[in-house]
């Protein structure tokens, strides 16, 4: 005895939004860019964020240290910012510090706003608008709960439609571990995450925590098929022993 | 936008036809290889599951996985409607793994259904004209109760409506049952036959490996009983699914030789519908200092389990326990199944899982167009109940399925 597949009928053309040809290629286009660009490298940082006056979240010795555009007003802004020792700004494309930032000589992480029901089209136009901000790097940001077909996609067309943008980072707080694991399949080269010495048990109220331990960055980035590296402040990239 | 020549979207530049993100020559050719067989029909080996494990393009692989799962399904994604009763977690085994089990009555968060609540659940439905297709039914080990608590319950719940599909008690359950109340194995289905079972869930199969199952699970059903209790069932012709708890202290040959035997009862009685690879949560357990799988390891193991399981016609990719992000991107990795509605689940969210206890049709045919792929509900046994127009959404979307769509990871 033995089950036979049920006849099912050939789909027909034009039906299917998303084909496998496109996705895999998608993929492998990206990753092409990425490594043109990067090698075949994925990288994190130990970073630390600064929230207002005086008020850090992450290690003292981070190597890199950023402000986030909706904090900078309660910081006193770009310049308090500067003077308290931030290298990197994180904000939207839009606002008007992403450009000041930029002029200020602070590099600059652009969040990419991204919800479901969108386009390709529409999007390759969003990115085509932002092409002329000078940034480091990209960050995809899912506007409410994103699903991950979607979001592969984005990352690979972001890498793929802004080739002079250095960086594409996966934010695992919004992504969540797994999917931005895949986004380094996609064209994305860094985990934007807090890097902790222990993390705690993702349990109750740290269910959602999406800091990471140096070991868990390395294992994402290695189960990737990428050579794991940590960055440093001054971009130096040095591969993690094994 | 797309190019449909090239399959490359217009302006953007042609990947090598190689990447140098690719594997070695050696692994190339290994691959090549095996993508001769799966296009031919023929069953992969051993050897060519481990290769597969360790190719290191991942895009090529799920490509493949791919054209099977097109191949045997073409764009439909299958769903049900169903609702989970886990009417006990008082359980004598103590797998390491699981964070569900108690070990007996009055210990923290222990608890065992009286019938009537366990009815209670499907009468809810009921009354809110839910239409669910199926239960599924999945206990503990629980040593105090008797036969006739199972056979009753499941009586009870064809009661309240007969037309509904009760897939319930998995092998090691079936087994214990065997042992416990001094039956056969053929005794005990057909008593829960009798009372109303129409087909087997694939749980508590694990890892085969006696390695393995030493660690983790050393106190219940071993391999060969867990196949034999599939075996007979096929043969008093019930139909059930196989699973594989993977992403722990396994090893990749030890996850090849566990569906390798799946493959091969397969082979001999038919009876698989659906396998469903589950990753292991490692919170709440005494396996908790592992760090589970990750996502790639997820996609990876699905497009393995379709290449090499060329004989059971459906790979699930189970949400609970994926993850709904996952679960979705699995559908261009091999699967073709999201299970269902589920409605109420204790043993995984007790282990960690963060994905909501319920999903809306609604939530999953958007879920599956969002793939690019077509939904089709389906009853247990993969007899279409609807698709096409007929699948648009016969209520509301509800507010607190949204509430709990919120907070997924």
């Amino acid at each position: 005895m033995s089950i036979e597949p049920r006849a099912l009928p050939t789909p027909a053309p034009g039906a299917v939004t998303l084909d496998a040809q496109d996705l895999f290629a998608l993929g492998r286009q990206a990753s092409a860019a990425r490594e043109a660009r990067l090698g075949r490298r994925g990288s994190f940082v130990r970073s630390r964020q600064l929230l207002g006056p005086a008020s850090w979240r992450g290690p003292r010795d981070a190597a890199e240290s950023f402000v986030d555009d909706g904090d900078l007003a309660a910081i006193g802004g770009l310049p308090a910012a500067r003077a308290a020792g931030i290298d990197l700004f994180v904000g939207a494309p839009e606002a008007a510090g992403a450009q000041a930032a930029a002029a200020a000589g602070l590099r600059v992480l652009l969040r990419f706003p991204y919800r479901l029901g969108e386009t390709d089209g529409q999007r390759l136009d969003r990115l085509a608008a932002i092409a002329a901000v000078p940034a480091w790097g990209l960050l995809p940001t899912p506007v409410g709960e994103p699903y991950g077909l979607d979001t592969l996609r984005l990352f690979a067309l972001c890498r793929l439609a802004l080739p002079k943008v250095p960086h594409l980072l996966a934010d695992v707080g919004a992504l969540g571990p797994r999917l931005a694991q895949m986004a380094f399949g996609f064209g994305a080269d860094e985990i934007f995450a807090p890097i902790v010495a222990e993390r705690a048990l993702r349990l109750g109220a740290n269910a959602h925590n999406p800091a990471l331990t140096r070991k868990e960055a390395v294992t994402l980035i290695r189960g990737a098929g990428l050579t794991a590296c940590e960055r440093f402040s001054d971009g130096r990239l040095e591969e993690v022993a094994s | 936008m797309k190019n449909p020549d090239s399959g490359t979207l217009e302006g953007f530049p042609r990947p090598p036809a190689t990447d140098s993100a690719g594997p070695s020559p050696a692994a190339s050719a290994r691959f090549s290889l095996i993508r001769d067989k799966v296009r031919a029909g023929e069953a992969l080996s051993f050897d060519d599951g481990v290769a597969l494990y360790a190719h290191p393009n991942l895009m090529e692989l799920g490509a493949l996985a791919n054209e099977v799962r097109e191949r045997l399904h073409g764009d439909r994604t299958y769903f049900n409607r169903n609702l989970h009763i886990n009417a006990t977690n008082v359980c004598e085994a103590s797998c390491r793994f699981c964070s569900f089990a108690r070990l007996k009555e009055g210990d923290p968060a222990a608890y065992t259904m009286s019938h009537e609540e366990a009815w209670g659940r499907l009468r809810a439905r009921v009354a809110a004209d839910d239409p669910i297709t199926e239960i599924h039914i999945v206990n503990g080990l629980h040593p105090g109760l008797a036969f006739d608590y199972y056979t009753e319950l499941l009586a009870g719940l064809k009661r309240i409506q007969p037309s509904i599909h009760l897939k319930a008690f998995t092998a090691v359950e079936i087994f214990y049952f065997a042992q416990k109340f001094g039956m056969s194995i053929e005794a005990v289905l057909q008593a829960l036959r009798t009372a109303g079972l129409d087909s087997l869930p694939g749980g508590g199969a694990e890892i085969f490996a006696a390695r393995v199952r030493k660690k983790i699970c050393d106190d219940k059903s071993d391999a060969d009983q867990w196949l034999e209790v599939h075996r007979v069932a096929h043969r008093m012709g019930l139909r059930s699914n196989c699973t594989m708890l993977y992403g722990h202290i396994e090893t990749a040959e030890e996850r090849v030789d566990h569906m390798l035997r799946l493959r091969a009862l397969q082979e001999e009685t038919g009876g698989f519908q659906t396998f469903i690879p589950l990753a292991f949560h490692p919170d709440n357990n005494a396996l908790m200092k592992l760090p589970g799988p990750t996502g790639v390891e997820d996609l990876r193991t699905y497009a393995v389990a379709r290449l090499l399981l060329h004989n059971i016609p459906h790979l699930k990719a189970y949400w609970i326990m994926l993850g709904i992000k996952t679960a979705q991107t699995a559908l261009w990795f091999g699967a073709d199944d999201l299970d269902g509605t589920v409605q109420e689940e204790r043993i995984y969210h007790m282990a960690g899982a963060a994905t909501p206890q319920v999903m809306h049709p609604t939530e999953i045919i958007r879920l599956i167009q969002n793939a690019g792929r077509t939904p089709v509900e389906r009853d247990t046994l993969y007899n279409v109940v609807a698709e096409g127009a007929a699948l648009v959404s016969d209520k509301p979307f509800r507010r607190e399925v949204r509430r709990a769509l919120e907070v997924v990871s």
